[in-house]
């Protein structure tokens, strides 16, 4: 098996940029992490999810459809060098696994694809989640992936594409660390993920009242972050700007807590109130996609909850929900 | 791939966020995670505060008035003209026949630089700037009662109060990022009172709501302070200590029963009463206000009675405590710390004092500096319209529609001989200008806003501007330079910033080197100083608390027969202000397309009046015609309609008429009549 | 994925020019649109498809086509002006251009239709999807049992396709009816006046020979439904087309969704049956 050391980490992903535009978590000036280029800021591997969704790397807050000119369309371009993105966590790759499947599913996103196809993606796992704590190991979903088993870094191919990138890396020897990780990982239970599989039984058997869904409906103030933070909403509204000449057309992260986002031209609207925009953020995540594609699609990252300035997020909105309805 | 710290440009809570650009074009933000005000959130107008930048309608170049029209010019061009003009017209008709407006949009320093360019280059008084129309009531109010007009406490203290008194305030649409604090104070059981006649989202989780009637807040609250005296409640100890002018207040409002206020405010005895007991319960209570108090014709007495309120309960100077004016803007703090005010120099200095014209003349290097106070921009726009002003400078700011009385505005700006108007779009303001100056916006320069909580904090430039596009403070330094003044010379903001610091006691400690990453309160006397989150601890800044007693005034325009309805203006989520920037960002236009009116079903139902009808609204000044939307948050006889919309501008129909102290208008009253357009 | 002009791999999201041949007033808001593919190719679409229509600097609005396939040398789209790009629309004449992404979602079921007779319910402007059926059961009356026409507008100026409507009516291949809700006064308006739901209960319907395909503003959807079950119609034998609101009519952009389906794919046409448990399907 190939390791890293610490210290290790910004030459390598330096070095991959001849071949490759890197991005991958770094600190910035106060403090919050992001994904950035090796030398934008010091490399922030540890402190589990980023707070901004790494799925941004290949569907951005705000992208090019195209721009019309009288010589016609000229289509987003894919990047120069194909992405390499670091820093997903095993929850983050299992969300990258279900947007994957949804953009190429019926109708293939090409915009989407154009920076997703032949992008390498890199997990982090093992104890370099917040303070220490431990991150399940992804074990698949991505090219490859980063262990910290403590004082190195594992590092784990899962694809050929990952095993060719690695393939200069130090040898170490296979002395179990990596089966005694994923056997320590493995006994922590997740409580929000059990709340959040709890609640979508509870949800799909219909017992959750839609006067549950106005009061904490009452609680929202329609700030979108929720939907803008999660990995596995891909809603998108488009807009188009009129310059002398040119028309460019853009798509941007929509989102489902807005009163616009169904609203129909006529007035009609089927999510017009709170209440049913509030279901539908929870509903369509627990209840919805699975009816669709036989999976929860809240992968447990965190974010929504993090982000949510009154505290509603789907681990809070579950564990009343349960609260609530769970016994009865 | 880059990101750039930076505040919010929207509202005064002053959240930060990293602005996320790709080749020189933004394309998304990301939140600060450590930020103390926003902590990892944003409101919807933060996530979307990228989306106009790049707006096709921007202004790249400057524009001059030729037979009528505006026609690109350049920038030496421009400026050689707007000088020429100025200067013109300073010498024929006096300095004072000018006007200068700044803008709480504009950085602190670019602020400062307007102000010293009005005083110092053009010799006048006359410079103020939006916060007259938000919280010169504040001002004016805070400084006579406790020695600063600025809100005492810090957004932190939300997470740590045991009761909210929210007056005159939709904080959660308005100021979303401290809204949510109070949603989630009250959830822990912090107590709310809600005294706000629309049915606003925080009444709903309000321990008690106030329904009381537009324009009634002094009878409210002289009738809460009476049962609070009547039944011995109040913060004796604290009085004593702290305060002055007691007795005569207690006598003023000895009479202000809770039955003499009902009928006044429409609320029942009983419910002053509880809300008078519950708030002097308190061990910690906070009150919070904005333009549902200030934008009054009596708003200074509004603001005297909130002050009164906090000192009879001893709510001052301790955490979780205090008289919280919200301040509207991004930068209205700002705008006024730095003396974008008539009668003040930067720090609340004020230009009748010899001493502080004698310290700004040495440093400025100038012979004299005027001495009477100036004009405030609302009295200068009857001026102008009198005649007897000649020559404008708007920054960054759209009177047309942010003006009450929309038709006395335009007429104000059209009598003018010259009008400059400098700003990011062509508003409906600059587009009856002599000459546009193109300005970068908020994400395309360096600079410092101050925040609601006096937090000052780093403003960075993310992308360039487009075209010739160019920063406030760089375009006023140009003008100064063109006018004759050779001493407006500084590199960069935080040159401006070093002087603002030797001029000014309360930033006396603010330089770039401190402010990062997440800012510094003021007052900040000197470079060791940590700043100050709350203030008049031990001792308020005018020595003793004042207890300023009011008399009751009812609002200017009451409804009658032919005007039956009580109009408030307000704000919606979506959009700010004028609508310059939230209605070209796709997402905020998306959600508030047009203007409406929001009406109760019973009346609406009386007017034959259905949801989304279209109705003409109509006041003793103007009509404009909106959308209905029926709902109880209005109660009878009272419709709120939003000031953004050019078309169905509301100040098509407000009434100009201004508090006697403050010059603040009243936005919040006035008669109206609506009916079902044909 | 859509092809370009040149028959090189476009975008999904890149339009594809078409030119209007003609462009008529139907009502004072309402306009039919003929147009053609610029490439001169057939649209390829089937009766209750839609396209997402394209003007550069009003975006996309999704509009049925109004035309049947079995008229090969044109479609045509009826379009109601409600809002910003339909405006613009409404100000484009002959030999103007526009962009077009399509056909896209589930047709009206043919093969489920054929040999049945078809109860063809319309309200207001869905008048404008209907008639591409209409028109397909006109060109292949063979393939049907009796072919009835219902229609509802809100009053006389509102009717549209009135020259289509004189054609149905003539013909001996339909049995139609339509009402107006109100005729203003001083309208010399001479046909039924009520409502939709009113001219269910006089017809003579074999429950199970008979399909419905209703297509009509959402507020008719309940009341006609509630009339064609006491006429003895299951579920599955009721056809709704529902108009969502819709971005990209490609199953990515998460607007029209109800519960789990997606309007844009699995509708806009579905069997009642598959989505009357739906909350906030109808
Ligand atoms: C499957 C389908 C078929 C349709 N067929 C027709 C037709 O044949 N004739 C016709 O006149 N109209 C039809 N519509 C409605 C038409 O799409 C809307 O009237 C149009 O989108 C309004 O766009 P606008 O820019 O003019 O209106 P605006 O009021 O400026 O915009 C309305 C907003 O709603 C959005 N929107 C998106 N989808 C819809 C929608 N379905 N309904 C309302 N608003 C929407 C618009 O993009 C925009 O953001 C159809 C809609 C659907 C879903
Ligand atoms: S935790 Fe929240 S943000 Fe993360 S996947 Fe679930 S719903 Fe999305
Ligand atoms: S993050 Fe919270 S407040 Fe914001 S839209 Fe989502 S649920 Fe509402
Ligand atoms: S709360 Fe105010 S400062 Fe914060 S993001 Fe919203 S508008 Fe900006
Ligand atoms: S229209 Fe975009 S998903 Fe259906």
């Amino acid at each position: 098996m190939k390791y890293l050391s610490n210290e290790q980490i910004p030459d390598f992903f330096s070095s991959l940029q001849a071949t490759h535009e890197v991005r991958l978590p770094i600190m910035l000036p106060d403090g919050t992490r992001c994904l950035g280029h090796p030398g934008d800021g010091t490399v922030a591997l540890f402190g589990g999810a980023l707070p901004a969704k790494p799925t941004a790397a290949f569907f951005p807050h705000e992208g090019p459809v195209f721009v019309a000119a009288s010589e016609g369309f000229t289509e987003p371009s894919a990047p120069e060098k194909p992405l390499l993105v670091v820093g997903f966590t095993s929850r983050d790759l299992a969300c990258l696994r279900f947007i994957d499947r949804f953009f190429a599913e019926g109708w293939r996103d090409d915009i989407y694809f154009r920076n997703r196809q032949g992008a390498l993606v890199v997990g982090v796992s093992g104890y370099c989640g917040p303070g220490g704590a431990s991150l399940a190991l992804a074990d698949g979903d991505c090219d490859f992936e980063l262990v910290w088993d403590r004082t190195r870094w594992l590092v784990v191919s899962h694809t050929g594409a990952g095993s060719a990138i690695v393939e200069g890396l130090a040898e170490t020897v296979s002395d179990g660390t990596l089966e005694r990780l994923r056997k320590e990982m493995a006994v922590y239970e997740d409580e929000n993920e059990k709340a959040i599989r709890r609640a979508s039984e509870l949800i799909r058997a219909d017992r959750v009242p839609d006067t549950f869904w106005s009061e904490i409906g009452d609680r929202c103030i329609a700030c979108t972050g929720c939907n803008l933070a999660c990995p596995t909403c891909t809603c998108f509204g488009v807009q188009d700007w009129r310059y002398a000449g040119r028309v460019k057309r853009s798509r941007m992260w929509d989102s489902c807590q807005l009163d616009g986002f169904m609203r129909e031209a006529s007035g009609h609207n089927p999510l017009g109130t709170e209440g049913l925009r509030t279901r539908r953020r929870i509903h369509h995540k627990l209840a919805a996609d699975p009816d669709r594609w036989g999976e929860i699609s809240c992968f447990v990252c965190g974010r929504c909850d993090a982000v949510c300035p009154t505290g509603i997020g789907i681990f809070a909105v579950a564990r009343e929900l349960i609260e609530r309805f769970g016994n009865i | 791939m880059k990101r750039t710290l930076t505040v919010c440009p929207y509202c005064g809570t002053g959240c930060m966020f990293y602005l996320v650009s790709d080749s020189g074009r933004l394309i998304g933000v990301e939140p600060s995670t450590t930020h103390p005000v926003s902590r990892g959130g944003l409101c919807v107008k933060g996530w979307n505060a990228f989306g106009f930048v790049h707006h096709p309608d921007r202004l790249t170049t400057p524009l001059i008035r030729r037979d009528g029209k505006l026609h690109p010019a350049s920038w030496d061009e421009a400026l050689g003209l707007v000088a020429e003009r100025l200067r013109e017209i300073q010498e024929r008709h006096g300095a004072d026949s000018l006007m200068f407006a700044s803008s709480a949009k504009a950085t602190n320093e670019e602020n400062y630089l307007l102000m010293k360019l009005a005083r110092g280059v053009f010799g006048t008084n006359n410079i103020d700037h939006c916060a007259r129309l938000c919280h010169s009531s504040t001002v004016t109010g805070l400084a006579e009662t406790f020695g600063s007009g600025a809100m005492t406490n810090s957004i932190d203290c939300f997470d740590n109060t045991d009761l909210i008194l929210i007056i005159g305030s939709n904080t959660t649409e308005q100021h979303p990022l401290i809204g949510s604090r109070i949603l989630k104070a009250a959830r822990r059981g912090t107590k709310l009172i809600v005294a706000d006649n629309r049915l606003i989202r925080l009444a709903r989780h309000a321990d008690l709501h106030l329904r009381h009637n537009n324009g009634s807040d002094v009878a409210l609250l002289n009738a809460m302070m009476q049962v609070i005296i009547a039944e011995g409640l109040e913060d004796r100890e604290f009085i004593a200590a702290r305060c002055e002018n007691f007795e005569a207040f207690a006598a003023s409002i000895a009479d202000w029963t809770p039955e003499r206020a009902a009928p006044l405010t429409g609320l029942q005895p009983g419910e002053i009463v509880a809300a008078a007991r519950l708030f002097a319960g308190a061990k910690r209570a906070m009150i919070v206000y904005s333009m549902g108090i200030t934008q009054h014709s009596h708003g200074v007495d509004n603001v005297r009675c909130c002050a009164a309120l906090a000192m009879l309960t001893g709510n001052v100077g301790r955490p979780g405590t205090g008289v919280n004016p919200l301040r509207g803007q991004n930068n209205v703090q700002g705008g006024c710390d730095m003396g974008a005010l008539p009668d003040v120099f930067s720090g609340y200095q004020k230009v009748s004092d010899p001493m502080v014209r004698e310290k700004f003349t040495r440093a400025w290097g100038v012979d004299a500096l005027p001495s009477t106070p100036g004009l405030p921009l609302t009295r200068a726009m009857d001026a102008a319209a009198e005649g007897k002003l000649h020559g404008m400078f708007f920054m960054g700011e759209n009177p047309i529609l942010s003006d009450p009385d929309q038709g006395h505005a335009r007429h104000a700006l059209k009598n003018l001989d010259f009008l400059v108007v400098q700003d990011i779009f062509l508003t409906e303001t600059a587009a009856l200008a002599d000459v546009v100056l193109p300005a970068a916006c908020y994400a395309e320069k360096e600079g410092t806003f101050t925040n609601t909580e006096r937090r000052i904090q780093r403003v960075r430039k993310g992308v360039e501007p487009p075209g010739e596009a160019k920063a406030d403070w760089e375009i006023i330094c140009a003008l100064a330079k063109q006018a004759g003044c050779d001493k407006m010379h500084y590199p960069d903001p935080s040159a401006v910033m070093d002087e603002i610091a030797s001029v000014t006691p309360i930033y006396g400690g603010i330089s770039y080197d401190r402010l990062d990453p997440l800012g510094l309160q003021w007052p900040c006397p000197d470079r060791d100083h940590p700043g100050t989150p709350i203030l008049h601890i031990g001792r308020f800044n005018r020595g003793k608390g004042r207890f300023s007693p009011v008399i009751y005034r009812s609002p200017a325009e009451l409804p009658d027969e032919e005007f039956p309805f009580v109009l408030t203006t307000g704000r919606t989520y979506f959009h700010w202000h004028t609508g310059t920037m939230t209605r070209r960002t796709h997402l905020l236009d998306r959600e508030e397309r047009r203007s409406f009116i929001e009406i109760n079903p019973d009346d609406a139902a009386r007017l034959g009046v259905r949801e989304r009808d279209d109705v003409l609204i109509a006041s003793r000044r103007g009509s404009v015609r909106a959308q209905a939307r029926i709902t109880g948050i209005v109660i009878p006889g009272v419709v709120f309609m939003p000031f953004h919309f050019t078309e169905g501008a509301a100040n098509a129909l407000t009434n100009n008429v201004l508090d006697p102290e403050s010059s603040i208008p009243e936005f919040k009253v006035c008669a109206v009549q609506v009916r079902k357009a044909p | 994925m859509s092809s370009s002009a040149d028959g090189t791999t476009a975008s999904l999201y890149v339009p594809v020019d078409c030119e209007i041949i003609a462009v008529s007033d139907l009502t004072p808001h309402e306009k039919l649109f003929r147009l053609r593919l610029k490439n001169g190719a057939p649209l390829g679409h089937l009766p209750g498809q839609f396209v997402q229509v394209s003007l550069l600097g009003w975006e996309e609005a999704p509009i049925s086509v109004a035309s049947s396939p079995t008229r090969t040398d044109y479609f045509e789209m009826g379009i109601r002006r409600t809002g910003s790009l339909t405006s613009a629309m409404h100000e484009l004449t002959a030999g103007d251009l526009i962009g077009v992404r399509g056909p896209f979602g589930r047709p009206f079921e043919l093969p489920k239709l054929r040999g049945h007779d078809l109860l063809l319910i319309s309200g207001g402007c869905g008048l404008a999807p209907l008639r591409s059926l209409i028109h397909y059961c006109e060109d292949r009356p063979e393939e049907f049992g009796a072919l009835t026409i219902l229609y509802g507008a809100k009053s006389p100026g509102d009717v549209l396709f009135k020259d289509d409507f004189a054609l149905w009516e003539t013909s001996a291949r339909f049995a139609c009816s339509r009402t107006v809700d109100q005729v203003p006064e001083g309208d010399c308006y001479s046909g039924g006046v009520g409502l939709i739901t009113s001219l269910i209960p006089p017809l003579e319907i074999d429950p199970h020979r008979t399909v419905a395909v209703l297509v009509g503003p959402p507020v008719m959807y309940r009341a006609v439904i509630a009339e064609l079950k006491k006429k003895g119609l299951s579920s599955d034998r009721i056809v709704v087309s529902l108009e969502r609101h819709m971005r990209c009519g490609v199953g990515k952009c998460g607007h029209c969704t109800i519960e789990h389906l997606y309007c844009c794919q699995d509708g806009p046409v579905f069997w009642l049956n598959e989505i009357e448990h739906l909350r906030g399907a109808l």
